[in-house]
């Protein structure tokens, strides 16, 4: 807020100083001169977008360029600043770049907040030794010889920005003046992605730093309105990968981003925004995004299902997986559109994942385990339903039923136990986890059953209060008879 | 050692006195005679809802955190706690209906005729109070149900004019039905409304002792009428009653106990079937049919007045009907008295139907 | 109640009186009969009637609505570097007595999908055996699927009993 408060004032200082920012400039002399100096700048310049939009060197240097005294072209009183940098170079860019009028009268379609994006960034942000944004549009840009970005040879084009970013961010030791414990090796992954390699291999289309990160307003990956933050994420890779036209030649399917907004990965992190829930990233990696290699799914899914996956590396499907190349975890649960597992991914069923390598005839020995495995899940589950229904109707009739409701605790932790012990496709040891909940479920029905007893010896007690009471009411009545017979 | 023992006692309070005293009492015996129960009834089952009152009290928490809890608490952990909760919600429910038809009796008796209109007066005062026992109990378990009844209810009072929005405030201890319209409710029910009660029961009782029962006009001028002994004959007949709705009351807490439902919370939307104890849903259901603007009025401001005055005009029925206070035959009473049992009956029906 | 029982005492008595004075002479066997039944119903209803209300006056189990304070014992019997499961009103709770001898306890009720935690000696760290999530001593969820933290619950020494109580 702070800078905003003196650019404007500042901004209205520099037009007045430089009033001369005339697009029409007949011959430029300040450029004539510095050619006959020699030197690079002259060169670059005559390339520059700014000059082919006849924009003059006092456009940004101020003084005056139509006169070839230099005396008086470069005169400070008249308004000539020379070199600026940093901040002050920023500012000469925005006194165009951020009025929308004038870009207009340049025939400019480009956006015209970049140096309010910029202040916004992280970039914006941090501050550069002495001062001032670490970063300003020439540290990106150059100064002379600015051309589009489409450009092969602007320093921001699609191939040459991942230079340009890495020329700061694979600097260890200038990165940790600002974030010392920020990765440097961003560059490095990202040789070994798809898109890098893509990117290396000249293909505009692939993406870059840019692409993800956005240009001006970047933000830190924690900032909840960044492009990479975990939520938002899974939308920006969508913008290319969804885009069926954009991804034709490349031969992929561009239905992940649907499928993954479907599976339960997707509907936790982009409906309930946990955070814990993978994004794209969290299996495909980030700077180094590539699918990851069949034997090394269950590695990729073990950083969260670990438990899952340790089983899984010293079960029997393992080696055979591995073997036949099958995609280990994939194989059974999909990639993209992983959808919330349960007992009817067991057994020989047609719907059952086991059915799909395990039948009858082939593989038989699996498929008698699957069979087994999948009647012993049924009878846990039934099992706690019918324990969860007693313990409901005892609750409902007002009983007593704490410890019954405590023990279904168990119950339902055998259930979630077997489910993981199952990823060890070893009967026994699903057998052995089963059985504890199944016997759990048994005893918690016993006390719920006992409850509900009690609830109708209630009606007992009803009765014999009600027996007494009649007996009393009887007798009260026998007694009225025999005084009023006797007071006659 | 009975004897000595009634000699001492003797000594100290003369029981003579009183066994002379139930010795004289009488109850006349006519067509009616059926009707002096109820108040005995009435009593009875209020002696039931102090005493259960009182076991509640030992377990249930007026707070909004914990009111809810509480009562699960006596329905679940605490032994017998739901037959306590539901005897106490059961026998309400019996009490409002005996005092109906106690007060109804004495109504077509005419029994309120002079020189009985202070008991008549504090036997009306004593149904209101029924009322507002039934109307903040209501609210103690904090339940869906309860909260949305209590904020309507108490919506109704605000409507009125110039005292309706500080009555609501008042009532609600704030501009909203919160935990503090339960601290005031509990308060009412358990410390207010118990205390002004008994005060007025007991000269209401009083009353009765020193005038001792009406008799229906025309039939207290006859010279040898059929009369029963109050003691033993009648008393042992009303604890023979007393016994029956106790049992009646057992049956109905084992095979309906009450309910609890779900936890009040301000911000869920209403639940469907919102309506108060059957016995204001005559009132309730007027209410509805009432239109939105009656000439400059608005409808439910001209009910509320036009119950005001109708409970008003019968509370001082005495006053007004002469005829039946100098031994005259009043057919009008009859006419009225007609028209409000069938009035409360049907809009009682309508309201509960859905 | 008293109320009630005591009308009844009187009303019996008063029975037997005018009963046991004038009519002796006429009917013994009947009478006495029914004197027996009466007194021996009033008997059993009364106690219908004590023993609901004596159950109810007895303090239940669980003693208050919500429990905020639960004992678990002399800390001589829990070894250290082990963890117990305590009963919290309907919650367990994990009390752990770590190896350099401090006490700790937790809601034993994992934060992913409610299974029950254990103490893991060989880790050092509090495990849930359903899907490998893991804790550290303060309760922090520092591996696994648990999203959150584990509730914390504060230990009070009592003499050589330790209590544990619901952290304020």
């Amino acid at each position: 807020m702070k800078t905003r408060a003196w650019i404007g004032p500042m901004l209205v200082a520099l037009s007045l100083s430089l009033c001369s920012a005339a697009p029409a400039v007949a011959a430029d002399e300040c450029l004539k001169c510095h050619e006959s100096l020699g030197g690079s700048i002259p060169a670059l310049f005559r390339r520059d977008v700014h000059f082919a939009a006849r924009i003059s060197c006092s456009g940004c240097h101020g003084g005056d360029s139509s006169t070839d005294d230099m005396a008086k072209a470069m005169d400070t009183s008249a308004g000539f600043v020379g070199g600026s940098k940093g901040d002050a170079a920023s500012m000469m860019c925005a006194r165009c770049h951020s009025d929308a009028e004038r870009m207009r009268s340049y025939g400019s379609k480009l956006p015209v907040q970049q140096w309010e994006s910029l202040q916004a960034s992280v970039h914006g942000k941090l501050s550069g030794s002495g001062g001032g944004n670490a970063v300003s549009c020439v540290t990106c840009h150059g100064a002379h010889g600015i051309v589009r970005v489409d450009n092969p040879s602007s320093p921001v084009s699609p191939l040459n920005v991942v230079k340009k970013c890495s020329s700061c961010h694979a600097n260890a030791a200038y990165m940790r003046m600002f974030n010392p414990s920020l990765a440097v090796d961003q560059l490095e992954k990202y040789r070994t992605s798809v898109h890098g390699v893509r990117n290396a291999k000249g293909d505009v289309k692939a993406a870059q730093c840019v692409s993800c990160h956005g240009s001006h307003g970047i933000l830190k990956a924690a900032d909840a309105k960044s492009r990479v933050n975990p939520v938002n994420l899974p939308a920006t890779c969508a913008t290319c990968h969804s885009d069926a036209s954009y991804m034709k030649e490349y031969g992929i399917p561009t239905d992940q981003y649907d499928k993954f907004s479907r599976s339960v990965h997707g509907v936790a992190l982009l409906q309930k925004h946990d955070a814990g829930a993978p994004a794209c990233n969290r299996c495909h990696g980030n700077h180094g995004a590539a699918p990851p290699g069949v034997a090394s799914i269950s590695n990729v899914c073990g950083t969260c299902h670990v438990l899952n996956a340790e089983l899984f590396a010293g079960s029997p499907h393992k080696k055979a997986f591995d073997e036949q190349g099958l995609p280990e975890c994939e194989t059974c649960h999909g990639n993209h559109e992983i959808v919330t597992a349960g007992t009817w991914m067991l057994g020989v069923s047609d719907q059952s994942t086991c059915g799909n390598c395990h039948s009858a005839d082939a593989n038989a020995s699996g498929f008698n385990v699957a069979r087994m495995m999948r009647s012993l899940a049924d009878s846990l589950l039934d099992m706690e339903a019918a324990a969860g229904k007693l313990v409901d109707e005892a609750e409902q009739k007002g009983m007593e039923i704490t410890e019954a409701k405590f023990g279904l605790r168990d119950v339902r932790q055998a259930r979630l136990q077997s489910r993981t012990v199952v990823h060890a496709f070893d009967e026994s040891k699903f057998r052995a986890v089963v059985e504890k909940g199944i016997t759990q479920a048994a005893s918690v029905s016993h006390e719920a059953s006992e409850a509900i007893d009690e609830f109708y010896f209630r009606r007992i007690g009803l009765g014999v209060s009600t027996f007494i009471i009649t007996i009393l009411a009887v007798c009260l009545w026998l007694l009225i008879r025999r005084i009023e017979a006797r007071a006659k | 050692m009975t004897t000595k023992l009634r000699a001492w006692f003797d000594e100290r309070i003369p029981l003579q006195d009183l066994k002379e005293f139930l010795a004289k009492k009488h109850v006349p015996l006519h067509r009616g005679s059926v009707w002096y129960y109820f108040g005995g009834v009435s009593l009875f089952l209020f002696i039931v809802q102090v005493i259960t009152g009182i076991l509640l009290l030992l377990y249930y928490k007026g707070s909004e955190q914990l009111a809810w809890e509480s009562i699960q608490f006596i329905m679940s952990k605490v032994q017998f706690g739901w037959l306590v909760r539901s005897i106490h919600t059961w026998a309400a429910n019996l009490f409002v209906l005996a005092v109906f038809i106690h007060m109804f009796s004495v109504f077509f008796e005419r029994a309120y005729r002079r020189p009985r209109e202070l008991t008549w007066l504090t036997g009306m005062v004593l149904l209101f109070l029924a009322l507002g026992f039934g109307f903040s109990g209501y609210l103690l378990p904090w339940n869906e149900l309860a909260f949305f009844a209590t904020k309507v209810g108490t919506d109704i009072a605000g409507v009125l004019p110039v005292i309706g929005k500080p009555l609501m405030v008042f009532l609600r201890g704030g501009e909203e039905v919160t935990g503090a319209t339960l601290s005031r409710f509990f308060g009412f029910h358990v410390a207010v409304f118990p205390g002004l009660f008994t005060v007025i029961l007991s000269i209401h009782l009083i009353l009765v002792q020193r005038q001792g029962m009406s008799e229906p006009l025309g039939h207290d001028t006859r010279p040898n009428r059929r009369v029963m002994p109050f003691f033993p004959n009648f008393l042992l007949r009303d604890l023979l009653l007393w016994l029956i709705v106790l049992n009646i009351l057992a049956i109905l807490a084992v095979l309906f106990p009450s309910e609890l439902g779900k936890k009040a919370d301000a911000f869920a939307p209403a639940p469907e079937g919102i309506r108060p104890e059957w016995y204001f849903l005559f009132m309730f259901q007027t209410l509805k049919y009432f239109p939105a603007q009656v000439l400059f009025m608005d409808g439910e401001v001209l009910g509320i007045l036009l119950f005001g005055i109708a409970g008003l005009l019968w509370m001082l029925v005495p006053f007004w009907d002469r005829k039946s206070s100098r031994g005259e035959a009043n057919r009008w009473v009859n006419y009225v008295g007609l028209f409000v049992v069938i009035y409360i009956l049907v809009f009682t029906v309508l309201g509960w139907l859905p | 109640m008293i109320r009630k029982k005591k009308s009844q005492v009187f009303n019996a008595e008063g029975v037997s009186l005018t009963l046991g004075s004038d009519a002796t002479a006429t009917d013994g066997g009947k009478r006495d009969f029914l004197k027996i039944v009466l007194g021996g119903g009033l008997v059993a209803w009364i106690a219908t009637l004590m023993y609901p209300l004596f159950s109810y006056l007895n303090p239940p189990r669980q003693t208050e609505v919500e429990v905020s304070s639960v004992k678990v014992g002399p800390l001589n019997d829990i070894p250290r570097d082990s963890g117990m499961i305590v009963r919290f009103g309907n919650k367990p709770v994990l009390l752990v007595r770590t190896a350099d001898d401090q006490l700790r306890a937790f809601s034993a009720v994992c934060t992913h999908l409610d299974c029950t935690v254990q103490y893991k000696s060989d880790l050092g760290m509090i495990w849930c055996a359903c899907h490998n999530g893991r804790y550290d001593l303060n309760g922090r969820n520092v591996s696994g699927p648990p999203p959150r933290p584990l509730e914390v619950y504060r230990v009070v020494m009592q003499g050589d009993d330790v209590h544990i109580t619901a952290a304020a």
